[in-house]
């Protein structure tokens, strides 16, 4: 049985992927391989009629995610039936219907997937007995509506109706979300069954109004409700099965269902009163008002069911069991005529080719199967005895007479409102049956004809349960109104279904609604102007919809425009403007004082660093000032530079000596690369200087002064430093600490700063090669050459006394300043002096191979020595070292940081070479160039000639 | 001592330096990345079912012992993002061949890119502050490479703001770790937690915080500091853009999580609900209306990142248990979906040469596949139950309520309503209408066929998310545990080395 009940909902959806392989193997015939899945659904739920009848809950439970309270639980009661049978019966019905509507060509596997998905989400919606469930398959609803409405995707009209729709509903999802949340919070529990218990509980909960109005924001817009009942008409671009199925018959009785079930755990309550019934009233009045105007006969119909969909909730703010019954069998009634009705409304619109109501008229001769079914649907609607909806629009009438709350003048105008809604009720019914098929015959564009017995069957069943209700009201009583009735108040139902319910003021009430309606249309062509000219409005729902769509998108464009600049300074503005605010805020909340007494006491001052300091910042201010590109690089090296004679001041050799080598270094390819580009000025508009801008800058800069200095006085533990200089010879045998930090202790560190320098200079060859144009400038003269004579003489002694010295650098790493870092760039300049002095590309025919082999190999190397570790358990870049003998040459201190300090060299080198070659040709950056330009070879080093 | 916890960081280390070697053999090249990829993705489920079933792993670099060394940790929220980091790189990888152009893949693309993948998974790995910065550093430098791989004008530009605001971030980052340093001496991220724990600072550590907020914040695109963001993610390559917007400003908010979990934990009503809360509803709602105001795919989808960036951010700004885990929820969820959108942003690029939305309509109709999986991601990314993203949202809303911040769960829940709004655009204007623009590609074509494979593979993983939610929430509520308690954390990496403290 459990397995069954999930089979309910779950078949849809198995169903759905198994589409497209159906529709190859069945063409157009697709249609009828489906219709057996709702009718075994309908089957199945009559089967189980007579158990639940008896006051029987089946239930079924697969666990999900207990943790959020959420699982797939499933309950079918009475009430459930109800509206699972109204989907499964009618689905298949549209199946059927829809076989015969939509033409072959039409992609009829996404039609049928989205028909299925919301079959299953629907049927999903009413079974499910966990909230979190319930939302899920509500969304999904929303979801494959947007899908159907926007099935004819290339009109406009279904594209918007489909958004709008999906926009409401989902808007109302989220907020129903949001109550449900709360709801957990405030019952401590998410299981419909179980929530009922929680009632009072939840009543007294200060979450209560918050859940009430959040979950009827789902249940109203899901129902169409004023004043979401806008997107209902837009929905109409749907194919006619569609509108008969989701916008009639079943999803937009989804917010009913909603506000039933939530009745029973949130109504009771004034508030829960006041805001059902009123918004339900005024939906059922603007509903039949606006449907009355409609010339389209799908928003005539559309409008409509906005009216009765208001009618019917306003029933569940009263609680009463005469309400709920009467509300319970209005449900079936609605469903069946409206579905049945738009059924015919689209055979209207598939045989003539219009649904224009001025163009249609006299169409009872040319289709007399289709007029009869119509009269029989509209008139039941109207609520004419011996038909469905008299029964149940007299008990509703009735219903309205016995408010819970009151009397006031709003308890007063329920009657009187429901009676003035009817009435227009009335005279839109009468429009679609004598207007339509009576009189002489309108101009259509397609000759009106019966249509086949395909499209007539449905209707014509539902049509015969409109007139089989309407006589014996009493068939459906005991196994369906009396147990589903009795499933929401808790209490059996003593509801009594008849024809003749006696002289009562509800009997009045239809009569005047009758006779108002019958009257209206009598004096049609004066009426409808007047109620044109009344809701001529300027601002309506439509109005304030579409000023919020486009406002919202005008508006956030406007805000983006403005914020987005795609100006570099304003980002930055925002990023320095921010940290200044956010770091002044911490200062005052810490209230300064934490400060107070611990001012830390500098450090006498010497006029060697003064004057470094005074250098750096006229460096720095050069650079912000200069005109001119070269200017600007030598600016910002001083910078680099006086930082450098800092280090040195500050007996740091080691920083002192890398700092100078990177310094020289990194100016040279900017050099090199100033010299293709045009000079500053020529390109170059200076921007405006911003005042605020610069107090910015300055407000920054005092700031990360301010906290230095303050973070220098608030010393809170000692550093571990001390630990790397009692131990740097001990456990890791080298003397000079820096180095035994950066390939030893920090070397994990080491391994990815040299595979960053290993990235730029890979970055920079891609954007150097991808930018250079085909046949473009290569510039292979050497920026600095000034004498030919003198400096490449002095530069080829200084080559080699380079590369010595960078050698020597290597290996005296470990124990003195120096390294592979340093050794490195120290080589790479060598190669940079060769270039200078002669040609840009000497460089590379200085190195027979490409510089990404030398990176590459470098990586390599140190991964390797990290591996090698791995490889006899240790972990990843673990160190070895120790004294060797080595005969003649006696003990040899050898370590595996060598080796790693040697792989850290092969890619600073290879890295600052291939930046250099980059930025003195583009192209010629292929193991092919190179040789061809060593075979060349005008100025190779081993022939010893320039 | 383990080095599997270092081995989704060697691996593509390894792969990046081989790559480098023959630029132009593409298949090898992507021979190459796709079994290094997929043994990555090994490697993080087995780091996971370490983690999970043996408590945190720690590697020590060297051999080093705590906090001299360099310490690596992987503990449940790192092994859980290295797994999907390796997950969305392995989809990019398969993308490439298709959806990169062979031009581009020739200048190192495959190199740069596990070297990015290096960076990313040493981010979430590492348990040193500075050498978190040196992981920054190798990630950014790789994404300049990426991004600007190609060199068109607009790249060059959007490249060139991307790396002058990271490198400010990144002088803040080198400031921030010196205030750090010269107040508790120590860079070892369990230790400077325990030294945090040991002392009082009078509030001086909370005005560190702020700066690494900003220094994060400018990784993670965090309002006000996401300039740099959708407009060097337009211009980059989307394959690429697809990792980053996936992955990338993903390790900006894993950063915050782990330092204001971890380490900037004193005084949470000022940096937790004061600072980082209020910018994670502005971002929310600054991404979202960004995104509405736009007309191209990946415009529309840089803008999400932003917005989805505050839903990550409100979950740290809550500061519970149920929150965290919400936030770890949403990045793993992001990391697939977000990648997936760009992907599949990337696959209508290359059948109709475009990203402009106003150029091309009726993609359902010619190329109908497309359209579905760019449905279920977009609703996945909407948070449509029951696909990912709907459990990462419904954990936060739920940690909201549960913390009595309705505020941010109403506009948690409305921005939700935005980001629907934006991705149905998309879906309105491109998927649906006319069929309009050019068509490169035909629907049969093996090239379709292999861009589809990857985001295919991707969205049946946001399926699977949401279908095993209650595995996925049981595993994050204990990673939040974990990251809450800190305790968890110092004694595994400091183990010895606390006890050898206290005895002495």
């Amino acid at each position: 049985m459990g397995f069954s009940l999930h089979l309910v909902v779950v078949l849809p959806f198995l169903l759905a992927p198994a589409v497209p392989f159906l529709a190859r193997r069945l063409g157009p015939r697709l249609g009828w391989a489906l219709v057996p899945a709702p009718f075994l659904i309908t089957l199945y739920l009559l089967s189980v009629l007579p158990v639940l009848a008896e006051g029987q809950v089946l239930t079924a439970s697969w666990t999900w995610a207990p943790s959020y309270g959420l699982s797939f639980a499933l309950a079918l009661d009475s009430f459930s039936l109800l509206f699972a049978l109204l989907i499964a019966g009618i689905g298949t019905l549209v199946l059927i219907y829809s076989i015969f509507y939509l033409d072959s060509k039409e992609d009829l596997s996404r039609f049928y997937i989205s028909i299925l998905l919301f079959m299953g989400a629907m049927l999903g919606v009413v079974l499910s007995d966990n909230l979190l469930a319930l939302y899920m398959f509500w969304e999904i609803t929303s979801i494959s509506s947007f899908l159907l409405i926007g099935f004819w995707h290339h009109r406009t009209e279904s594209r918007d109706g489909a958004l709008k729709s999906m926009l409401t509903t989902v808007f109302g999802g989220l907020a129903m979300l949001g109550g449900i949340l709360l709801l957990g919070a405030a019952a401590g529990t998410l299981s419909l069954r179980e929530l009922g218990a929680a009632a009072p509980a939840v009543a007294a909960h200060p979450y209560y109004p918050a859940i009430v109005l959040l979950i009827l924001l789902g249940a109203f817009t899901k129902s169409a409700q004023v004043p979401f009942h806008l997107w209902l008409p837009g929905a109409m671009a749907a194919p006619t099965p569609v509108s008969a199925y989701l916008h009639s018959a079943t999803m937009v009785k989804a917010g009913i269902y909603l506000t039933a079930r939530m009745g029973t755990v949130l109504g009771g309550t004034e508030l829960w009163f006041y805001i059902v019934a009123g918004v339900g009233m005024a939906t059922m009045l603007l509903g039949s008002y606006l449907a009355v105007q409609q010339r389209d006969l799908k928003a005539l119909l559309a409008f409509s069911t906005v009216s009765q969909l208001g009618f019917i909730i306003a029933m569940f703010a009263f609680g009463t069991a005469a309400a709920t019954a009467a509300a319970v069998l209005h449900i079936l009634n609605h469903g069946i005529f409206k579905g049945s009705l738009f059924m015919l409304v689209g055979i209207v619109d598939h045989q003539t080719g219009t649904r224009d109501i001025e163009k249609l008229s006299g169409l009872g001769s040319k289709m007399p199967f289709t007029g009869t079914l119509m009269f029989i649907g509209a008139l039941s609607m109207a609520g004419v005895p011996l038909l469905s909806g008299f029964v149940s629009k007299e008990m509703m009438l009735g219903a309205l007479l016995n408010p819970p709350a009151g009397p006031n003048v709003f308890t007063y105008a329920l009657p009187v409102l429901a009676v003035l809604a009817s009435a227009f009720t009335t005279l839109y019914c009468l429009q679609l049956t004598l207007k339509l098929f009576l009189g002489p015959q309108g101009e259509s564009p397609l000759e009106p004809a019966e249509a086949g017995p395909g499209l007539l069957l449905p209707p014509a069943l539902l049509g015969g349960f409109v007139v089989l209700l309407g006589i014996a009201p009493a068939l459906v009583e005991h196994h369906l109104i009396a147990p589903a009735t009795a499933a929401l108040t808790g209490r059996p139902s003593s509801v009594h279904l008849a024809l003749w319910h006696g002289v009562n003021p509800a009997l009045f009430m239809s009569i005047v609604a009758l006779a108002g309606g019958a009257l209206l249309y009598w004096q049609l062509p004066r009426v409808l102007p007047a109620l044109r000219r009344l809701s001529s409005v300027r601002i309506n729902a439509n109005t304030i919809y579409n000023a919020l769509l486009t406002g919202t998108e005008t508006g956030s464009a406007k805000l983006t425009r403005r914020m987005m600049t795609g100006n570099l300074r304003d980002y930055l503005f925002y990023i320095l403007a921010f940290t200044a605010l956010v770091l002044i805020v911490g200062l005052v909340r810490v209230d300064f004082g934490g400060f107070t007494g611990r001012w830390p006491r500098l450090s006498p001052v010497s006029w060697s660093e003064l004057a470094a300091v005074l250098v750096l910042i006229a460096g720095a201010l050069t650079a912000i000032v200069a005109r001119q590109r070269v200017g600007i690089a030598l600016g910002v090296a001083t910078v680099g530079f006086m930082v450098a004679i800092l280090w040195f001041l500050w007996e740091a050799p080691d920083l002192a000596l890398t700092q100078t080598i990177v310094e020289t270094v990194s100016i040279v390819p900017l050099f090199l690369a100033f010299s293709y580009m045009p000079r500053l000025r020529d390109r170059y508009v200076r921007p405006r200087v911003r005042k605020s801008d610069v107090s910015l800058a300055v407000v920054i800069g005092v700031l990360s002064a301010a906290f230095t200095y303050i973070s220098t006085g608030t010393r809170l533990f000692d550093s571990i430093g001390h630990w790397f200089v009692e131990n740097s010879y001990r456990l890791a045998g080298g003397r000079n600490v820096v180095n035994v930090i950066l390939v030893d202790f920090r070397g994990f560190d080491t391994l990815f700063e040299t595979t960053v320098l290993a990235l730029v200079a890979t970055a920079v060859f891609t954007l150097v090669r991808s930018r250079r144009d085909p046949g473009g400038a290569v510039k292979p003269e050497s920026p600095l050459m000034i004498n030919p004579v003198i400096v490449p003489a002095v530069s080829r002694v200084l080559f080699y006394l380079v590369l010595v010295y960078s050698l020597y650098l290597f290996f005296r790493g470990h124990h003195n300043p120096g390294g592979g870092f340093a050794a490195g760039v120290m080589a790479a300049s060598a190669v940079i002096i060769w270039a200078l002095a002669f040609e840009r590309t000497a460089a590379m025919k200085l190195v027979p191979v490409h510089p990404r082999y030398i990176i590459g190999t470098g990586l390599l190397v140190i991964v390797g020595v990290g591996l090698s570790a791995v490889a006899l358990g240790y972990p990843f870049l673990t160190q070895a070292f120790g004294s060797f003998h080595v005969p003649v040459a006696g003990e040899i201190e050898l370590a595996s940081a060598t080796l790693f300090d040697l792989g850290v060299l092969l890619v600073v080198f290879g890295a600052i070479h291939w930046l250099v070659a980059a930025m003195s040709d583009g192209i010629a950056l292929e193991q092919e160039h190179i040789r061809e330009y060593r075979a060349r070879g005008v100025y190779h080093l081993r022939k010893g000639r320039l | 001592m383990s080095n599997l916890v270092v081995a989704p960081v060697v691996l593509p280390l390894l792969t990046g330096a081989v790559l480098l070697f023959a630029p132009r053999r593409l298949a090898w090249q992507r021979g190459v990345s796709i079994v290094s990829a997929l043994l990555v993705v090994a490697v993080g489920l087995i780091l996971v079912r370490t983690a999970w079933q043996g408590g945190i792993q720690v590697f020590q670099a060297g051999n080093w012992p705590a906090p001299f060394g360099i310490t690596l940790v992987a503990d449940l929220t790192s092994a859980l993002l290295v797994s999907a980091t390796s997950v969305a790189a392995l989809a990019v990888v398969l993308f490439s061949p298709y959806g990169m152009g062979k031009d581009r893949e020739e200048l190192y693309y495959y190199a740069g890119f596990h070297f990015l993948l290096v960076g990313v998974h040493g981010s979430f790995l590492t348990g040193d502050i500075f050498n978190l910065f040196v992981f920054f550093e190798l990630m950014l430098l790789a994404s300049y490479l990426l991004v600007a791989l190609g060199g068109t004008a607009v790249q060059l530009r959007e490249t060139f703001k991307y790396a002058l605001i990271n490198n400010v971030a990144s002088g803040f980052f080198l400031l921030g770790v010196a205030w750090l340093y010269r107040t508790y001496g120590t860079l070892n991220m369990a230790d400077l937690a325990l030294r945090v724990s040991m002392s009082e600072s009078n509030g001086w550590l909370s005005v560190i915080a702020v700066l690494f907020i900003v220094v994060f914040g400018v990784k993670a695109a965090v309002f006000p500091l996401y300039g740099w963001l959708p407009g060097s993610y337009f211009a980059g390559p989307t394959p690429v853009v697809a990792f980053f917007g996936g992955v990338l400003s993903k390790v900006g908010i894993y950063a915050l999580l782990r330092t204001f979990t971890l380490i900037f934990v004193e005084d949470p009503a000022f940096t937790h609900r004061g600072v980082l809360l209020p910018l994670a509803l502005i971002t929310m709602v600054i991404g979202i209306i960004g995104a509405i105001a736009q007309t191209d795919f990946k415009r529309i989808l840089s803008f999400h990142i932003i917005s989805q960036i505050g839903y990550m951010l409100m979950g740290i700004g809550l500061l519970t248990p149920l929150a965290i885990a919400g936030t770890i929820i949403f990045v793993v969820h992001q990391m697939v979906v977000k990648t997936v959108l760009f992907l599949t942003a990337g696959a209508a690029e290359q059948v109709t040469g475009t990203t402009d939305l106003r150029k091309m309509s009726g993609l359902l109709t010619s190329h109908g596949p497309l359209g579905v999986l760019f449905l279920i991601a977009a609703l996945a990314l909407v948070g449509i139950p029951p696909l990912s993203g709907f459990f990462g949202k419904l954990t936060l809303l739920q940690a909201g309520v549960e913390a009595r911040a309705f505020f941010s769960v109403a506009v948690a829940l409305i921005v939700g309503l935005g980001t629907l709004f934006s991705m149905i655009k998309i879906f309105r204007y491109s998927f649906w209408g006319e069929e309009k623009g050019l068509r490169l590609l035909d629907k049969n074509s093996p090239a379709f066929r292999g861009l589809l494979a990857p985001i295919a593979l991707l969205v049946v993983v946001s399926a699977a998310l949401g279908l095993g939610a209650e595995h996925v929430i049981t595993y994050t509520s204990a990673s939040a545990q974990q990251l809450l308690s800190g305790q968890a954390y110092i004694e595994a990496v400091l183990g010895s080395f606390v006890v050898a403290r206290s005895g002495s």
